[in-house]
């Protein structure tokens, strides 16, 4: 009760019950059945003898692990909201080295009766959910298959150590099969059976200003490798992430001209200062120099013959030529360049940014940063004069978003890079659950301010579990079955005071009713009555007239 | 409200009459196609699997902690998982679910499927992937050309 007051007395942002714009809700955590296909004496049921380990009570390695899953299971039974239940068919098997295990929907739907987009495909747990029906009741909705091959830690506390997470690794996977994850091919560009998928439709491209299923297959596939500038548009992970991520980026970006302006992907220098260490921000002109025996005149491999004009400029340079990394910055350096830039030959042309090494001589002359661009990067980059761009720690964006708080999405050049698109970008701070890598900082929780998965399952149409239809989920709800009624009621005395709703997720009549139940005579329950209504006056939550409405009841009321 | 009724489901067993060897031939002939399947790229199954091999150490010994480099027999069926599980075919077929729902059954495919590799710290290094191709360069496991 103390804790209600101290929310109440704070909060004055009060929303009256018929103007909560609340979701729509079922009102039920979703039920999560692991349901279990191995064999006798393998896997999940694996009799060897185990001691219990961090909350995981099974007596057999068998038990512990079908336990870790049903607890990652349950975590998100308990955020999602569904009437039907979510089965898993799951399986501990030998997968191979290398293969800690894999989980994703088993089938798909579109234009069922309830999608909230029409000819958009959903993962078959989520087309359920919005159709309220298993659209495909002979078959599972996830698929998950782990591996015997690897030590997990099977506690449930987290405490894993150098292992890997189970139960982590899990609420990831899990994550995808419930939607977290896209179907359109990255190298056509192709849609899925013709078709956007609910994830897909949130992924937007800011230099080309247009939503994945805006585009067409070419635009698609370059945009898959667009580092930074393919970010989530869904209203719940951008109001979430503010508490989330961290101010705060390293990172090297164009800032003009505006059509090509945004970060960049980069590869750093074993010489010369770090980017993380400088703040720098000038105009780009491109290095020449004299066409050397196997080069060129823009590779930088000779001093440059345009010194003159590049004091106080970042000098862009071509990989290649009969020189390495550390002489094209030497001779940057050596020219009055704030800073090097370095992007791919087109012998490299397929090539991620790559890390640049000294060569034992010219490393040691280098003063300035130097950073290595992919290159389609490099190429953009000779658009015409007025190009310009900075490197360094920019703390004005939260690593992870962009200006607008939009979450990135990994985007990375090559592709094969690694598990592009279906996962947030590895910049982000603090580590999310559904990066691409598992980091040993991650929790149990996978909602805001800890994590934005539960916040992108909702973008895509997940509700959560509200059995009053507050709009607050029931495990934070101060009262999950609240008195709704439009009108405050003591007894039997409608008080015509509308009865309004907190964002902690109880109403007035709930508070006056903590009261009515709190166990104290007449007199102190009045008396408590009177201080709760004062202090509503004073946070105009109600008006004078109204709070004696309130008290006149209370003191009509006969407490058993 | 749970539905009582998906208790129904219970994991796929076979027909009555129809024997585990049987089934067995099958799957086994089914991974084998989708394997050849998704390695050529292609529809058709007439070209030959690729071969690969290993450029770094991904075997972690589970007793002694010890890495090393995986066997060709180890590197084979790493390629096999991988290949299922992040199969990812095109123009499924379509059937019509319940209410009218239009419904393509992914085949096992379009897995999110977490690796690890030894980092050089003694840990391991995670990442979780949708190709075959963003698997095998995580791993380290690269086209063997002299096999062919």
């Amino acid at each position: 009760m103390r804790k209600a007051f101290t929310k109440l007395t704070l909060t004055v942002f009060a929303l009256a019950i018929f103007g909560l714009a609340a979701q729509p809700s079922f009102g039920a955590e979703a039920l999560i059945i692991v349901v279990n296909v191995n064999a006798p004496n393998v896997g999940f049921n694996d009799p060897t003898p185990v001691a219990p380990v961090g909350g995981n009570t099974g007596t057999t390695l068998g038990e512990q692990r079908l336990i870790a899953f049903q607890h990652a299971a349950n975590i998100w039974g308990a955020r999602l909201d569904s009437n039907v239940p979510i089965r898993i068919r799951a399986q501990f098997v030998p997968l191979g080295a290398g293969v800690l295990g894999s989980a994703g929907p088993v089938s798909v739907a579109r234009n069922f009766i309830g999608a909230q987009l029409p000819n958009t495909w959903y993962h078959i747990a989520l087309a359920n959910k919005m159709a309220q029906i298993d659209l495909n009741p002979a078959n599972d909705d996830i698929t998950a298959s782990f591996s015997t091959n690897f030590n997990f830690y099977l506690g449930l506390d987290n405490n894993h150590g150098a292992q890997p997470d189970l139960v982590t690794v899990l609420l990831h996977e899990f994550a995808h099969g419930l939607g977290f994850s896209q179907l359109a091919n990255l190298t056509t560009g192709a849609l899925f059976n013709n078709g956007p998928d609910a994830f897909n439709t949130h992924l937007f491209d800011s230099t080309l200003g247009l939503t994945w299923p805006q585009m067409t297959n070419a635009q698609r596939s370059l945009s898959a490798h667009r580092f930074g500038r393919v970010v989530w548009n869904g209203n719940f992970v951008t109001a979430g992430a503010p508490s989330v991520l961290q101010f705060g980026i390293v990172e090297v970006r164009t800032t003009a001209p505006a059509a090509i302006a945004g970060p960049v992907q980069f590869g750093t220098a074993a010489f010369g200062p770090s980017v993380a260490s400088v703040s720098i921000s000038a105009p780009l002109l491109v290095a020449l120099d004299q066409i050397e025996v196997g080069g060129n005149q823009i590779d930088g491999c000779t001093p440059f013959t345009n010194a003159a004009e590049m004091a106080g400029k970042i000098a862009l340079i071509e990989r290649g030529g009969a020189c390495g990394f550390a002489l094209k910055a030497r001779n940057a350096t050596d020219a009055g360049a704030v800073a090097a830039v370095i992007y791919n030959n087109p012998a490299n042309g397929n090539a991620g940014p790559p890390g640049m090494a000294d060569d034992g001589i010219n490393g040691a002359f280098v003063t300035i940063p130097t950073v290595s661009l992919r290159r389609l990067d490099g190429v953009d980059l000779f658009s015409g004069p007025g190009v310009s761009m900075s490197m360094g720690n920019n703390p004005t964006i939260r690593a992870g978003a962009d200006e607008l708080n939009r979450v990135r999405v990994f985007a990375t050049f090559p592709v094969i890079g690694g598990s592009s698109i279906s996962h947030f970008d590895t910049v982000a701070r603090r580590n999310l659950l559904m990066e691409p890598a598992i980091t040993g900082d991650l929790t149990h929780r996978v909602k805001a301010p800890d994590d934005l998965t539960f916040e992108l399952l909702r973008d895509i149409g997940w509700t959560f579990p509200d059995a009053d239809g507050d709009g607050v989920p029931n495990d934070e709800d101060c009262n999950s079955n609240s008195d709704t009624s439009p009108t405050i009621r003591i007894g039997l005395i409608d008080t015509d005071v509308p009865n309004m709703m907190f964002p902690n997720g109880c109403t007035m009549s709930d508070l006056l009713k903590e009261l009515q139940n709190g166990g104290g005579n007449h007199g102190s329950y009045v008396s408590a009555v009177a201080h709760l209504t004062n202090l509503w006056v004073s946070d105009r939550l109600i008006t004078g007239s109204q709070k004696g409405k309130i008290q006149n009841a209370a003191a009509q009321l006969q407490l058993p | 409200m749970r539905n009582p009724h998906k208790a129904r489901k219970s994991p796929k067993k076979g027909r009555p009459g129809f024997s585990g060897v049987k089934i067995g031939i099958l799957l086994g002939v089914i991974a084998i196609v989708s394997a050849m399947v998704f390695l050529t790229g292609t529809k058709s199954s007439n070209a030959s699997p690729k071969k690969y091999k290993a450029t770094r150490e991904i075997v972690v010994d589970q007793q002694t902690g010890q890495r090393r480099m995986p066997t060709q027999e180890e590197i084979d069926e790493v390629v096999t998982n991988l290949s299922t599980l992040a199969n990812r075919p095109e123009n499924l077929p379509a059937t019509e679910g319940a209410g009218g729902a239009e419904m393509v059954d992914l085949g096992g495919g379009f897995n999110g499927v977490m690796l690890a590799r030894p980092d050089a710290d003694g840990g391991l290094e995670t990442k979780c992937v949708f190709t075959f191709e963003e698997g095998a360069e995580f791993l380290g496991l690269v086209e063997d050309i002299s096999a062919e």
